[in-house]
């Protein structure tokens, strides 16, 4: 495939741009008439959380690169410790994430050395 | 508080130093991946920052350079990208009604729907309902476009540093979204349903793998597991 010109920048365009943006221009009108407090938007909400802690567990569960180098166990208890970290620095978002980004590459090298 | 309002830059201003506060970093490492991946296809880096700009959804982005690289059918490869991005759907969707007070016309609405990804929306989520809804969309536009300039300078910076990264650092890169996600996702959560939510999800996600494939999975997740989590909620609260 040429890498060369303008042609690379119009396949994001065409084959990356258009088929994800499609979702977000239909979201537009088909939110139109609810208001926040819509029910049918409560339950919108719903599947949308448990969209992203279904993203959170394929990553976990099933990752690419180089988290396959640290076994499941071990990304399990590195999110616990991050969520432990959580709830002891109250509700942190900022102390979960480091302690359990720590945690995640404390084990990593640990594993690899 | 109430009697004095503030101004338009103070909440534009707001919104960015909430975003540089932790999520625009956090965002803007997933994509410096996205980037490095964008660098082991041979096109050039322009490519990884016009795909943050534009596509501006990290799954969608790695399906599309990763599809790419392995020489997979283009049209395939938007399928693909489509699949993945569906979930931006009933995220979007929910986040507007938040906005409407304020972005009234449709190419304006397409702009505040634009900048939804996972990010974006699980912060919004938390932090919109607690401003007036005439503060929001300053704040909004603050929050996601710093969101998105930070990433499309990481973008590029992967794509850059691609191959540099000492394994432990990568895999803790790769890690920044599950915690990040699973954290914020705590932080916002509004009662029980939101708690079941998360929890189904979790639990479902695997079944789901296995019942619906790579493509269709995260959907069966969301329906069956959101869907749950609303109807556990209703027959235990009955009328709120």
């Amino acid at each position: 495939m040429s890498a060369s010109g303008l042609w690379p920048y119009l396949l994001v365009i065409v084959f990356g741009f258009l088929p994800s943006e499609v979702w977000r221009v239909l979201a537009v009108f088909a939110a139109r008439g609810f208001d926040e407090r819509a029910e049918i938007l409560v339950w919108v909400r719903a599947v949308a959380t448990t969209l992203v802690a279904g993203v959170v567990a394929k990553i976990l569960f099933s990752p690419t690169g180089a988290l396959v180098a640290v076994p499941l166990a071990w990304r399990l208890g590195a999110l616990a410790i991050g969520v432990a970290a959580f709830f002891l620095a109250r509700r942190s978002v900022m102390a979960g994430v480091v302690i359990g980004e720590a945690a995640l590459i404390g084990a990593a090298w640990w594993l690899t050395r | 508080m109430d009697s004095q309002r503030p101004s338009t830059r103070t909440l534009v201003l707001r919104g960015v130093r909430d975003a540089l506060a932790l999520p625009a970093w956090v965002v803007g490492l997933s994509l410096f991946a996205v980037g490095s991946l964008a660098g082991e296809t041979g096109f050039p880096g322009g490519t990884a920052v016009l795909s943050t700009l534009l596509i501006w959804a990290g799954p969608a982005q790695v399906i599309f350079f990763a599809g790419i690289a392995a020489g997979t059918a283009l049209p395939a490869v938007a399928l693909a990208v489509g699949l993945s991005s569906i979930r931006l759907l009933p995220m979007a969707m929910s986040l507007l009604p938040l906005l409407r007070e304020q972005a009234r016309g449709t190419w304006l609405q397409i702009l505040v729907a634009h900048y939804v990804t996972v990010t974006v929306w699980v912060e919004a989520q938390r932090n919109l309902p607690t401003l007036p809804p005439e503060q929001r969309l300053p704040y909004y536009l603050g929050f996601a476009n710093t969101c998105i300039g930070v990433c499309a300078v990481t973008s590029y910076l992967g794509y850059s540093l691609v191959g540099a990264l000492p394994l432990p650092l990568a895999a803790g890169l790769l890690f920044l979204t599950p915690v990040f996600f699973t954290l914020s996702l705590a932080a916002g959560a509004r009662g029980a349903s939101d708690w079941l939510a998360i929890g189904s999800g979790f639990a479902l996600a695997p079944l789901s793998s296995e019942l619906a494939g790579k493509n269709f999975d995260l959907l069966l997740t969301g329906l069956v597991g959101g869907t749950a989590a609303y109807v556990l909620q209703k027959a235990r609260g009955g009328a709120r």
